[in-house]
């Protein structure tokens, strides 16, 4: 149903007239879709977004993180046993982290992570029907920013899923604006954990204020917020 | 924390019996723990419901090839007793018959229900509530259901969404929840006794009005996404 | 062959006999199994049935003990039904508290005695304010293949119209309640219940009196309580496959005559009964 992009749908309802890929006549459902027979189901109440060419999704509020493969999330070491970490990344089950999952670990040469460390790593293996698994380097072996987050002044939010996919879309300059102003270092996982490190502790807490409250703001409110706040920092 | 808060209007059922549906309220999201929270109102009679899930599940309660669904139900007073246990059972299988459950296999999805206040029409605002709250925490569903309560009284009018002192003068009560496709009876529980024109006559009433909840339930989202739009 | 791909496929092959409108176990989908009643089992209850339907087994026994009726209400006794799932009736059940099966089951029991009025509490108050009867209706299942809410019903209404219960005066100078144990009364059964218990498979057959297996397999059930004047006194249907109004009317009419049967039975032994 081309004429429901963009617009709310609720579960229970049937979408059709997909546009379909021109190469492979295909149409690809995203979460909250779900096919049954000739129909496509709605699972979810959300708004129906649409991407060129044939993808189709529900954009909606959930908390609950499903892990997808491919994406990026920051967990917590919760466990040590045997040649894996399981780590909680806010998922139904921990995920695994196996110790060679870190550039440059061997057998002989393990990584240093302790239990109650932060990592950023990304999904290797998300299904329904399995545990899903972590790992901290990329396909050529190398780090390419994911491993364990040093424990040195650094501090983590809970945010809504939503959040984050707005935080890293490229519509949203929140994270552009903060940084021209307060320079800070930051990680964000799809499982709606954001980690940030400003220079001084008071300039984190501003940081990480900032981007909690701007979940139903506009660009424009969003300058406005972040102003008011670096005002309020300078001692005005 | 976002509020949405939404009030619907005296909502007219298209039966004989003219009677109409207490003022209609529902606020999602309104709680920051859980991973979806409602609370229904019905006239005076409120009901918050809070879902956690799909999350981890009991090692005994786990189920191999689809989600386990746990209702928990929060009477105003009182410890919950063998009525509430019924109560669970049929909340229970009524959100199992609309939730997806294969897609979160070996998971637990809880669902607590929180009487606030009782004033009539309670099993059909904890259906309602418990439907928005599942919305709200966006646990894949097939429908929506809706659920009505009507009262059959004594010479034999039928008067929808009762209150507690209507419940009382009545000879029966009736709750129906429907499904928002088909709008089919999924669940059915009654109180009392009563003929079954009577019955069929209640059923077609209920039918209609719930129709008219359905199309609240699309609003109470609408809104809530409004800001996204 | 056929053992093996039930335990393999046990919808697949239930969904091959649904097909040719059988079951299993030989039945038609609107067959219900064969009932039998024993009533006065237990001399040392007021009243006592047992029921069989099919291999499922109930067997429910009365007692009477005099008590004190509520402020509230003062001229109303008390009816307490409880059933009791053991062990002993299906590797289902654990031994401990009762399950939450039975809980629901024993609920459900005293809403059919409450909506249906089988006995009018009044009937049961001796000196108001100040005596009355307390009937505790025990339902024990003694092995459970599905289907007891229905067994449950018919075994309690037989037991209830098997009751005898002394006279009982009060003695005016003491003030204590002196039974009559040579004059005992039937008691005054007011409506006769009877339930029917439907399955529905794969959202579309629909099939009475289902046994365990079918319980397990079923997309939904639905227990329709009747009584002889032709009136509903309980549907309970708990989620599962949406049904269309057409349907549930069929379900209903089905009821009606399935309980017809059973009073025809329960009046049948009673009146084969030497009291």
């Amino acid at each position: 149903m081309a004429d429901s992009v963009g617009k709310v749908v609720i579960p229970g309802d049937i979408l059709s007239e997909f546009r379909a890929s021109e190469k492979t006549s295909k149409v690809a459902l995203g979460p909250g879709l779900r096919q049954e027979g000739e129909e496509v189901l709605v699972t979810k109440g959300g708004i129906l977004r649409h991407k060129e060419p044939n993808l189709y999704w529900i954009d909606c509020h959930q908390r609950r993180y499903i892990p997808a493969k491919g994406e990026d999330v920051i967990g917590i070491v919760t466990v040590k046993s045997g040649d894996v970490y399981r780590v909680d990344i806010g998922a139904t089950q921990p995920a695994t982290l196996s110790y060679l999952a870190f550039e440059g670990a061997t057998k002989r040469n393990r990584p240093n992570v302790k239990v109650g460390d932060l990592v950023f790593a990304k999904l290797l293996v998300a299904n329904k029907d399995m545990e899903p698994e972590l790992v901290c380097i990329d396909s050529g072996g190398h780090s390419s920013g994911y491993g364990v987050i040093p424990a040195d002044g650094g501090f983590m939010v809970h945010t809504s899923l939503n959040l984050v996919r707005k935080i890293l879309s490229p519509n949203c300059d929140i994270l552009k604006f903060l940084g021209k102003n307060v320079p800070f270092e930051t990680a964000v996982g799809m499982n709606g954990r954001i980690w940030v490190k400003a220079k001084t502790p008071k300039d984190t807490i501003v940081v990480a204020n900032a981007i909690a409250s701007s979940e139903h703001m506009t660009n424009a409110q969003i300058r406005t917020m972040i102003r008011q706040l670096l005002d309020k920092l300078s001692g005005f | 924390m976002q509020r949405y808060y939404s009030v619907g209007s005296n909502m007219a059922a298209t039966d004989e019996t003219s009677a109409l549906l207490r003022s209609f309220e529902c606020e999602q999201n309104l709680l920051s723990r859980p991973d979806g929270s409602a609370n229904v109102r019905q006239g005076d009679t409120s009901v918050l419901a809070a879902v956690y899930g799909p999350g981890e599940v009991k090692m005994s309660e786990e189920i191999i090839d689809k989600a386990t669904l746990k209702v928990i139900f929060k009477p105003k007073i009182g410890l919950p007793g063998c009525a509430e246990k019924l109560q669970e059972r049929l909340l229970r299988n009524t959100c199992e018959s609309v939730v997806l459950a294969v897609l979160h296999p070996r998971s637990g999805v809880n669902i607590v229900l929180q009487v606030i206040q009782d004033s009539g029409s309670l099993l059909s605002c904890c259906i309602n509530a418990a439907c928005m709250a599942l919305v709200d925490s966006a646990v894949p569903m097939k429908c929506l259901v809706s659920a009505v309560t009507c009262a059959v009284m004594e010479e034999g009018r039928i008067v929808l969404d009762p209150d507690s002192k209507q419940e009382k003068e009545s000879s029966a009560v009736l709750t129906f929840a429907f499904d928002s496709r088909e709008n089919n009876v999924v669940t059915c529980s009654t109180k009392g006794c009563y003929t079954p024109e009577k019955y069929q006559e209640c059923l077609s009433a209920c039918g209609a009005a719930s129709r008219n909840i359905s199309s609240f339930f699309r609003q109470a989202v609408e809104r809530r996404m409004s800001k996204e739009l | 062959m056929a053992a093996d791909f039930k335990t393999a496929q046990p919808v697949e092959y239930y969904r091959r006999f649904l097909k040719e409108d059988v079951r299993p176990d030989g039945r038609e989908l609107g067959e219900i199994r064969h009932t039998t009643l024993n009533i006065g089992s237990i001399t040392t209850a007021e009243g006592s049935a047992l029921v069989k339907l099919g291999n499922t087994t109930v067997i429910c026994g009365i007692k009477a003990e005099l008590c004190n009726p509520t402020a509230e209400e003062p001229k109303k006794g008390f009816v307490v039904p409880n059933v009791d799932l053991p062990p002993l009736c299906s590797p289902r059940f654990r031994p401990g508290p009762p399950s939450e099966q039975a809980q629901v089951v024993s609920q459900l029991m005293a809403d059919i005695i409450e909506n249906s009025g089988v006995v009018a509490l009044e009937d049961l108050c001796i000196v108001e304010g100040k005596l009355c009867w307390v009937l505790y209706c025990d339902m024990m299942c003694l092995d459970y293949d599905g289907n007891v809410v229905d067994t449950c019903v018919i075994s309690l209404l037989a037991a209830l119209k098997n009751v005898l219960l002394p006279e009982v005066t009060v003695n005016e100078e003491t003030g204590s309640p002196v039974t009559d144990v040579e004059k005992k009364l039937p008691l005054n059964i007011r409506k006769c219940p009877v339930a029917t218990t439907f399955g529905v498979f794969d959202d579309h057959y629909l099939f009475t009196d289902p046994t365990n297996e079918e319980e397990c397999l079923a997309t939904g059930v639905l227990t329709v309580v009747t009584t002889e004047d032709n009136k509903i006194c309980c549907m309970h249907k708990p989620g599962g496959t949406a049904l269309s109004e057409s349907r549930l009317q069929d379900c209903i009419n089905r009821a009606l005559t399935r309980a017809e049967e059973v009073r025809k039975l329960i009046d049948e032994t009673i009146n084969s009964v030497e009291r």
